[in-house]
């Protein structure tokens, strides 16, 4: 159990720029350990991954594996010696097969040829073994993530990899997938591999590793066993301080508060299948409503009928008063709907645009910042720079192109615009997915502070603590369906919550009726 | 009128179809070699139109039809290397590059025309040569099947070895699902230690190879000289055939050979009173059904989904 395979002395990283993203990390993997890296994004753990996969070059320090110092010249070679990597973005070609693409770059073949055949049968038996339940003949196009995960997982034990690189692998997972994952990493354990888990979500770090070592700003914060370390402790040290574990004291209760959402007998089908179905509820003023459940119960088509992207069939949705259906993105706006989309990179900005562009998207053509013909440039420049002072945006100028920023910076960009227009209903989708805590944190305070300025807050999102935190009331989805309503979430427990979200309670119609007021 | 509707159901219907289609399938093959492996090359016509201008001038200052041709394939190469230059090395945008190309042959081509011949039209003052037509033995003198299979250019036999090979290669070997890789995600063939860029140089090559032999085919067999703008947009049906087949061979040769049929039904109405601008357009109104035919799949796929 406690034979080093992999050791990282004094590793320091200096980019050309003079960025410094490592400095003197002292890391050391057991073999046959689960070992998790845990820090704020940016804090160092992608270079560092890069470094041991030979994708970067360390500016000085060592790197010990197996006992002997290593030098490699690439990730080939790498791979070659028995470190393989699972990339949070996979990569997989989806027009090849399983097989296919576990073999690649590695074929078995006879003579010139390949021999699929032998690919084929010795891919099934690798999946067999480690107990993947897969076809390995058919198109990695028609797999679900977490399949492609597996394939991704195969893939690098076809190269007889014996450390494991996992980057942020829960990320892309529903709740039961993460499970199964975990039972599948223990299995790799009793087999002698090495599992180095990247993570930012703590409860589950917690839950996998055995050792856990924390990076704060390029450096190592020491390294503990899982047992000996408490949730508390390891959140102050990635953030180098303490968090609240509630929000209440900054929430202000807010008078004459008007309903500002009315959602009434909203439906919405695909194909035939039902995937909202009569869902009622409503916000006031001052009130974060929260929705909770496993993703893909609905959640998703909720919002995107409420916003306008998808076409509800039936029911009726009201800002303020007003029944926006017909409406388009602009009128709803104007009606005082606000919206942080779930996929920051898609929906949420133009990646390619500057950070000055992006943060006036959505109202550049009010008259305060566009004349008839020309905008207001020296307009847009001051409230651009105001925005990135207010929610502390890391960037040398507006002018950056969002893309070159970090996810936690995207994503505050994302949250100025929409604060900008000063939103009677703010709609957050999984507004912190992703992120680095502390921006996360800073992202909570905003949409409390929208919510003490009299806005209507309706938050998503697949992280049940974010969710308990923040709302004042709760309603959980499942199959398309509210089955839950908490007026207060005074003494909810994650657990309770879990009962309604998997389906196994249901609360009565007239509770659920109380998720909407009557005036 | 029937006479003529009957005539294209005789075995010299088929030879002339395979006589028209060699180039088309050059041209396809040239097209989807490249873009298998990631690098689009839009350059086939103009690559195509040097190797049949170089094949002609070659084989005029060499005495040797046989030395044309090895000219015709180390023009394709550093055509191809040119390509190659610009898209790998200096990373700019294929189709810039292709463009690029495609004018410069134009032009270059008349120029290097007027210098060697004194004339802008043909060649046909220079003594060229060309390469031989061969007849199989035996099988030319069975009926039907003589017709059809023996007495074509030399660059016919080529062409269809060429397309099996192919085939082969991309489907039966390493390096095809190399090619395949780095084609669809070249982030994914680099991970697995796939080394992209000499994959795709040695697909752009082959690329360059097989355009050059289609235009040497038009100058150097199906006809013995070469002539202002010869090629004819015939390197822009094979890209044709490409994208509506695109990474299934099978589909861009049988796209090919339809083109190829239109081709011929072409040359057959050419020798009837019918308007020849008109006739001329088949090809191309054909090229045009297949592309809107493969984006109402294409759309139909995406609406499914």
């Amino acid at each position: 159990m406690s034979d080093t395979i992999l050791k990282l002395e004094d590793i320091t990283k200096i980019y050309p720029n003079g960025t410094v993203a490592n400095r003197n990390i002292n890391i050391e993997l057991r073999k046959g350990e689960i070992h998790s890296i845990v820090g704020e994004n940016g804090a160092g753990k992608s270079t560092l991954m890069k470094i041991i996969f030979a994708i970067e070059k360390q500016t000085s320090g060592k790197i010990y594996y197996k006992g002997q110092e290593i030098n490699y010249q690439g990730s080939m070679e790498a791979i070659e010696n028995g470190i393989g990597m699972v990339h949070q973005h996979f990569m997989l070609i989806p027009s090849f097969t399983v097989a296919q693409n576990i073999v690649l770059g590695a074929e078995p073949s006879k003579s010139a040829f390949i021999d699929m055949k032998e690919a084929v049968r010795r891919t099934q038996e690798l999946a067999h073994k480690y107990n993947f339940d897969i076809d390995v003949t058919q198109k990695v196009g028609s797999l679900t993530v977490s399949e492609k995960q597996k394939v991704e997982i195969l893939k690098t034990l076809y190269r007889n990899a014996e450390v494991i690189i996992l980057d942020e692998p829960t990320a892309v997972l529903t709740p039961q997938e993460t499970e199964a994952l975990f039972e599948q990493l223990e299995k790799f354990k009793e087999t002698g591999h090495t599992i180095v888990f990247i993570s930012h979500k703590l409860n589950e770090v917690m839950q996998i590793s055995d050792r856990i070592t924390v990076i704060r700003n390029g450096e190592t914060k020491g390294t503990y066993a899982a047992a000996d370390i408490t949730m508390d402790k390891l959140t102050e040290l990635i953030i180098g301080a303490k968090l609240e574990d509630s929000y209440d004291e900054f929430k202000h209760p807010v008078k004459d508060a008007k309903m500002l959402l009315d959602v009434q007998h909203l439906k919405y089908s695909e194909h035939g299948v039902g995937k909202v179905n009569d869902v009622s509820f409503s916000i006031r003023g001052g009130e974060i409503l929260g929705i909770a459940g496993v993703q893909g119960n609905g959640q998703e088509q909720l919002i995107k009928a409420i916003t306008g992207l998808l076409p509800f069939q039936d029911g009726v949705v009201k800002v303020d008063g007003t029944e926006i259906q017909g409406m388009n993105i602009a009128q709803k706006r104007d009606a005082g709907m606000s919206y942080i989309p779930e996929d920051r990179m898609v929906d949420g900005t133009a990646p390619g645009a500057s950070i000055r562009d992006n943060l006036i998207s959505t109202y550049y053509q009010k008259p305060k910042y566009a004349g008839k013909i020309f905008t207001k440039d020296g307009v847009i420049r001051e409230e651009s720079k105001m925005l990135i002072d207010r929610f502390s945006v890391k960037t040398q100028s507006e002018k950056e192109k969002v893309s070159a920023l970090s996810g936690g910076n995207i994503q505050k960009v994302v949250v100025a615009r929409e604060w900008n227009t000063q939103p009677k209903l703010m709609i957050a989708e999984q507004p912190t997915r992703g992120i680095d805590i502390g921006s996360a944190a800073y992202i909570h305070h905003q949409l409390i502070d929208m919510r003490n300025n009299g806005a209507a807050v309706l938050l998503v999102s697949a992280d049940l603590n974010e969710v308990l935190k923040l709302s004042d009331r709760l309603i959980v989805m499942y199959e398309g369906e509210i089955v839950a309503h908490f007026a207060s979430l005074k003494g909810v427990t994650e657990s309770q919550l879990g009962l309604y979200m998997l389906g196994v309670e249901h609360q009565s119609e007239k509770e659920i009726r109380e998720a909407s007021y009557d005036d | 009128m029937s006479d003529m509707i009957s005539s294209f159901f005789t075995p010299s219907f088929v030879a002339l179809v395979i006589r028209v289609g060699t180039p088309l399938l050059f041209a396809s093959m040239s097209a989807y070699v490249a873009s298998l492996a990631g690098i689009p090359n839009i350059a086939v016509e103009g690559i195509m139109l040097f190797g049949a201008l170089f094949g002609v001038y070659f084989s005029a200052i060499s005495g040797s039809a046989w030395i044309g041709l090895l000219g015709v394939l180390a023009v394709g190469v550093v055509l191809a290397l040119v390509l190659a230059f610009f898209t790998m090395k200096m990373k700019a945008d294929p189709i810039m590059i292709g463009i690029a190309l495609n004018l410069f042959a134009t032009d270059f081509s008349v120029w290097l025309l007027l210098v060697w011949t004194g004339s802008k039209g043909t060649t046909a003052n220079l003594p060229s040569k060309v390469l031989p037509t061969v007849n199989i033995p035996f099988i030319e003198n069975i009926p039907i099947i003589g017709t059809i299979i023996s007495g074509h250019y030399f660059l016919t036999y080529v062409c269809i070895v060429m397309a099996i090979l192919l085939a082969i290669l991309v489907y039966k070997t390493p390096f095809g699902l190399h090619m395949q890789a780095c084609g669809l995600d070249e982030h994914a063939a680099d991970s697995v230690g796939i080394k992209v860029n000499r994959v795709r140089l040695i697909a752009v090559i082959m690329s360059g190879i097989f355009a050059a032999l289609g235009g040497a085919y038009l100058s150097m067999g199906y006809l013995s000289i070469f002539s202002n703008n010869m090629t004819a947009s015939r390197g822009w049906i094979g890209i044709a055939a490409q994208a509506v087949g695109g990474g299934n061979f099978l589909i861009v040769t049988l796209t090919t050979g339809v083109f190829a049929i239109a081709q011929g039904i072409v040359s057959k109405l050419a020798l009837t009173s019918l308007p020849s601008d008109l006739i001329n357009t088949i090809p191309y109104v054909c090229v045009l059904i297949g592309l809107i035919g493969l984006s109402v799949k294409e759309y139909r796929k995406r609406r499914a989904r």
